[in-house]
């Protein structure tokens, strides 16, 4: 272990992590504030915010500070390292860099989405110096929309940290800005034609401390001390992401990826970034329906619930089998509550993981010109598009000797093996096509639990509009096995209820879904989804051990 | 059609061997490129980047932190006169003397005669500092100017 | 005083100077066998031991500097001859180039000797087209003849100079700047450590040195470190690291003097001297009033400061950054320091790279305090904000990369400490002084 002293605290560090004095001093719970720094990327030390004095303290006790300033980014803390951030000389080269990257700074506070979440607010603020004394004229740039599909800059916000810059050659490899120009005319710029539209590009409006790029999609939509955030995972990949989803008045307004080293580190792609307006679609299933001939008897929930379980029990009675098809979009409390509750009136219904949707190849990042990886990996993208394949085979596996194929389950479902399914939709983009469809035509008592139309609700007899993710509570489990939480920020449309709910009420459990509960009847009933209970779900998420990886 | 000639590529080739890697000879390349065509164009620098395996970006940026390189929209004429605006000048009348150019040949620094001849720029410090106020006329530097030896070179140009 | 026999500039007045044959005829590379069978470290214990300190600005001694490379590195090492030559007022370096560059090319070789250098990268600045010419000719010269290349002389020693020539940016004569600039970057320096000798050129170890070092080095080698010490100045007795100022110098002297030239003298000569019996002294009869000891960069001397000795030590004590490039301009007493000290600004604020926050705000700032002052808009509250603003930028406090902010700060500092009534009467008249010359040039 080794001590370091900030501000006169002392700090244990421990002996096998590298840190600077900015993580050294956030250890002890003093911020060193920095622009050009960050985690992810290489140290430049060019915005000179976090500038502190610097020390060694000998084994005798007496302190040799250095006579200079040095950048806390790029100095390394050591046993005896002493720092000092709150003297005067400290406080002034604050005041002063602040007051230089202010210089040039446009009045732009009223209308710029960073208001609320700015850096150089928030540090005028803590270690400003309160006024101007500028008497010059500034200079201006201008604004440039062409920076990416997504993306916008408004150039004279914009304090040359390069965090952007360093993002797309250090990150994406795709290398589309650059600083063009020299000294204080410096701008930030794509070559013409070449626009940051990688997979990854929205992470640079993140990476940006102030309003200069900015996000085409959430441009003048929402101040952000409106905005509610709320921890959940991103459902685009089998990546699962960390990522906040950001709210008012149940309308979501933008999701960010949430630093998590077990999980992805610092980043999402854009796919997931933007990929969540379904959650609002107009065409989200609202209405509970029971079907006959083609007409619907009944739009209640009451009445929908009670009509399915009648017609799950009777078709358990008969010569025909019961299925469900899990789908990997369920959370694994949701995926265990269908599977015990099906399961409970038939022990031999069958129980498949819905269809698993893989697109291309696995894409790894940073790429090269030639669109070849650079090691060490930094992101990737997932082929699997489902967010919890692992989970819902888990639970599927404990109650099935082998994992059924979708494919095995809809020929079967052709062949009249069942006489009743439960199906599970929650692919955003559909999960089942026409022709799949086809095979639960004769099939007499189908119910489906989706949020968006599919083919299969021709066929259904019961429909029950469910939740997206940000609707929902639950877990889900990623490639590696880290199961993570993801979290109800908003309430679904009118009509439509979260996946939990219906099928708690519908097992006949008594009350509120109760999630702490559940996930310990699960962690004691399944070995591979022991790790369940593990306070770290809440924060980091937990690696599930034993989590298979066969593919169905 | 590619802008870059089989012999101006060639040139550029020429240049690898010298370095250990391709990125170096970027300053090389616009060097041959900006004498060859008066300009660097865009299409110039996505052929150059493709040369030396790089993202076009990673040229651009380069060349525009020298305020040396003309791209398309403002090229050079057939000749380039500096005029040193530095210390040594400034005090022997290199200032005025740029004004007395730029008012006889109707230009402002860093644009380009009517007639294509010359491309006017102020420079820092061209290291001529005996021979104030000094001038650079394409790579060759002239000491001691004045209004008159000014014209007359540039006349003869 | 008696005059000095040159030894840097012992060839230039000859014809044909800069050809291999003038260069032989005087001697050169009569040795260089002998010297290239030396071991590498033998070398640079005889440069250590000459106190050779570098020439290019930071005055840091040369042997030493090439002490910090690693030892046994596989390679390969660099040496970067830094040609950049670029701040006001400076012109010896190019001298050297046009006129003797075998000299120069000799001492490369022997540097490259003794670090265990194969390839030497010459960056010279763009606008030196004469020099780019002559060395080309040179090297070819000496490739021709053995000299340059595999196995030189027989001596199974390799070394090659690759010339590369930059474009118009003062950044690029710091050492990190160069490299970058080199590597096909922007001239944006690197933050240190690692330092060159460490991680330089592509990553690999790299010794930076200037090229009248480099000379000197030559010079060292053929007539001994006992030569080089007997010229100059010794160290102060009373401080233990101070390396002492040996070796000759070439001084520029430009701006307002009668004859503007460049002369090789033992470092240590007054300002005073070197105006008056080396220059001709002021013009038109005038008098000095301010002189810049170095280079724009080191700052102001003024009128009763010129009896400061012009070596390593002198500049700073009278308040001036130090020796820098021993570039001397004197200003005249009919000239308006606010004119002086707008163009020095304006210079360093042109060429600052804008990496960092106080250099790239901060040169601009001060560049537009100085032009709303040539307005006639100034206030007396302005010195003191641009005394604050100078005082906060730089490696000196440790608040940026690299020294171009402590170059841009000392003219500052020290044209309105020792200029400040002069400032405060053009402020209170109100004068506006900018000219159309000017205007024509208002993008800084």
């Amino acid at each position: 272990m080794a001590t370091v002293t900030i501000n006169g605290k002392d700090v244990e560090i421990g002996s096998n992590e590298r840190l600077n004095c900015i993580q050294a001093a956030s250890k002890a719970g003093v911020e060193i504030p920095a622009y050009c720094w960050h985690p992810a990327l290489s140290v430049v030390a060019s915005c000179r915010m976090c500038l502190v004095e610097v020390g060694d303290k000998k084994p005798d006790g007496t302190v040799a500070m250095q006579p200079k300033l040095v950048p806390g980014c790029q100095t390394p803390v050591k046993d005896g390292t002493v720092i000092i951030a709150d003297s005067q000389k400290v406080r002034d080269a604050r005041k002063a860099t602040l007051e230089y990257l202010l210089l040039n700074h446009p009045l732009d506070c009223p209308t710029c989405d960073q208001a609320g979440e700015c850096y150089l607010q928030d540090y005028s603020f803590n270690y400003g110096r309160g006024y101007s004394r500028l008497n010059e004229p500034k200079n201006i740039k201008p604004d440039k929309d062409y920076i990416g599909d997504q993306i916008t800059l408004f150039t004279d916000r914009c304090i040359m940290c390069t965090r952007c810059v360093r993002f797309t050659r250090e990150v994406s490899g795709s290398a589309e800005l650059q600083v063009v120009s020299r000294g204080s005319h410096e701008e930030i710029d794509i070559f013409p034609g070449h626009p940051v539209n990688n997979p990854l590009a929205g992470n640079v409006v993140d990476l940006c401390p102030v309003g200069a790029l900015c996000s085409k999609d959430f441009l003048y939509q929402q101040r952000v001390w409106w905005l509610k955030s709320t921890n959940s995972v991103c459902q685009g990949c089998s990546t699962g992401c960390s990522v906040t989803v950001d709210q008012n008045e149940d309308k979501v307004y933008r999701l960010k990826p949430r630093v998590n080293e077990l999980a992805q580190g610092h980043f999402m792609c854009d796919e997931g970034r933007f990929g969540w307006k379904y959650t609002h679609s107009e065409e989200r299933l609202t209405v509970p329906q029971i079907r006959s001939n083609g007409h619907t008897t009944s739009q209640a929930w009451e009445d929908v619930l009670a009509s399915v379980r009648s017609s799950l029990q009777k078709a358990a009675t008969g010569r025909q089998k019961l299925a469900a098809v899990l789908s990997p979009w369920m959370t694994v409390e949701e995926a265990w509550l269908l599977a015990v509750c099906i399961r409970s009136l038939s022990p031999q219904a069958v129980l498949a993981v819905g269809p698993v949707r893989v697109t291309g190849a696995d894409e790894h990042f940073p790429k090269d010109l030639r669109g070849h990886v650079i090691e060490p990996v930094k992101f990737t993208i997932r082929a699997e598009k489902c967010p919890n394949r692992a989970g819902v085979q888990a639970v599927v596996a404990h109650f099935m000797d082998e994992l059924m194929p979708f494919e095995e389950l809809l020929r079967l479902a052709s062949s009249g093996q069942f006489s009743a399914v439960y199906l599970t939709g929650g692919d955003p983009q559909g999960w089942i096509s026409e022709m799949q469809a086809e095979a639960f035509s004769d099939v007499e008592t189908v119910i489906v639990q989706d949020f968006l139309p599919s083919p299969v609700l021709q066929h259904a007899t019961h429909i029950l509009p469910s939740g997206t993710f940000v609707e929902r509570e639950g877990i889900v489990v990623n490639h590696r096995g880290l199961a993570q939480l993801i979290r109800r920020a908003v309430r679904g449309p009118d009509g439509s209820r979260p996946d939990s709910r219906i099928l708690w009420e519908l097992s006949g459990r008594s009350g509120l879904f109760q999630p702490e509960a559940l996930r310990a009847e699960i962690a004691a009933a399944v070995p591979a989804l022991a790790a369940l209970t593990n306070p770290a779900l809440k924060t980091t998420g937990v690696l599930l051990e034993t989590a298979q990886q066969t593919t169905v | 059609m590619s802008v870059l000639s089989e012999e101006l590529r060639e040139k550029i080739r020429a240049e690898f061997p010298k370095y250990p890697n391709k990125r170096a000879v970027t300053l090389p390349a616009l060097h041959l490129v900006h004498d060859t065509l008066r300009a660097v164009s865009r299409e110039a620098i996505v052929e150059i980047a493709e040369l030396l395996e790089l993202h076009p970006a990673e040229v651009h940026d380069t060349m525009t932190f020298y305020n040396f390189f003309k791209d398309e929209t403002n090229p050079l004429g057939r000749h380039r006169v500096w005029f040193c605006r530095s210390i040594s000048c400034m005090l022997r009348g290199g200032e005025e003397l740029l004004e007395t150019v730029c008012h006889k040949y109707r230009v402002h620094p860093g644009e380009t005669t009517p007639d294509g001849r010359m491309t006017v720029e102020f420079a820092e410090c061209l290291g001529a500092c005996e021979g104030a106020p000094c001038i650079l006329v394409d790579d060759v530097c002239h000491m001691n100017v004045n209004p008159a030896s000014a014209s007359a070179l540039i006349d003869k140009l | 005083m008696a005059t000095f026999e040159p030894a840097l500039f012992a060839r230039i007045n000859k014809p044909d100077s800069a050809l291999l044959k003038t260069y032989q005829a005087d001697g050169g590379y009569s040795r260089l066998k002998e010297f290239l069978s030396m071991a590498p470290g033998d070398v640079t214990n005889i440069v250590k031991d000459s106190g050779l300190r570098g020439r290019g600005g930071a005055g840091f001694p040369t042997g030493l500097k090439w002490t910090f490379l690693p030892k046994d590195h596989p390679g390969p090492i660099y040496l970067a001859i830094n040609a950049d030559e670029s701040e006001p007022g400076t012109f010896n370096n190019r001298y050297l180039m046009e006129l003797d560059p075998h000299q120069l090319i000799e001492g490369i070789i022997l540097a490259c000797h003794a670090i265990r250098s194969q390839k030497a990268y010459l960056y010279l600045r763009y606008e030196y087209g004469t020099s780019y010419r002559v060395l080309d000719a040179a090297i070819r010269e000496c490739r021709a003849a053995g000299i340059l290349g595999n196995n030189i002389l027989g001596t199974g020693v390799c070394c090659d100079i690759v010339l590369h020539r930059g474009a118009g940016a003062y950044i690029c004569g710091e050492e990190t700047g160069l490299i970058e600039s080199l590597e096909g970057k922007r001239a944006w320096p690197r933050i240190k450590p690692p330092f060159p000798a460490i991680e330089g050129l592509f990553r690999k170890p790299t010794i930076v040195n200037n090229v009248e070092t480099l000379c000197c080095v030559t010079q060292i080698l053929y007539r001994g470190t006992e030569w080089f010490k007997s010229i100059g100045v010794p160290p102060d007795p009373n401080n233990p690291r101070d390396p002492g100022s040996y070796g000759p110098k070439l001084y520029c002297v430009s701006g307002h003097v009668n004859r503007p030239c460049c002369v090789e003298l033992p470092l240590g000569v007054t300002a005073r001297e070197l105006i008056e019996e080396h220059a001709g002294g002021v013009w038109k009869g005038r008098r000095a009033k301010a002189v810049v000891p170095g280079g724009i960069s080191m700052g102001f001397l003024s009128a009763s400061e010129l009896d400061t000795r012009l070596d390593f030590a002198g500049p700073g004590r009278v308040g001036c950054l130090g020796l820098g490039t021993a570039a001397v301009v004197v200003v005249d007493d009919q000239t308006s320091m606010v004119d002086v000290l707008y163009n020095c600004c304006r210079f360093m604020s042109h060429e600052s790279c804008g990496q960092c926050t106080p250099c790239r705000e901060g040169t601009a700032w001060m560049t537009k305090i100085l032009e709303r002052i040539r307005t006639g808009q100034g206030r007396t509250e302005d010195l003191d904000l641009l005394m604050e603003v100078a005082g906060s930028m730089g490696i000196i406090p440790g608040t940026t990369i690299c020294g171009l902010s402590d170059g841009a700060a000392w003219p500052v500092k020290n044209a309105i400490s020792k200029f400040r009534s002069e400032f405060e009467d053009y402020i209170r008249s109100r004068k506006a002084s900018v000219t159309s010359a000017q205007q024509l040039m208002a993008v800084h």
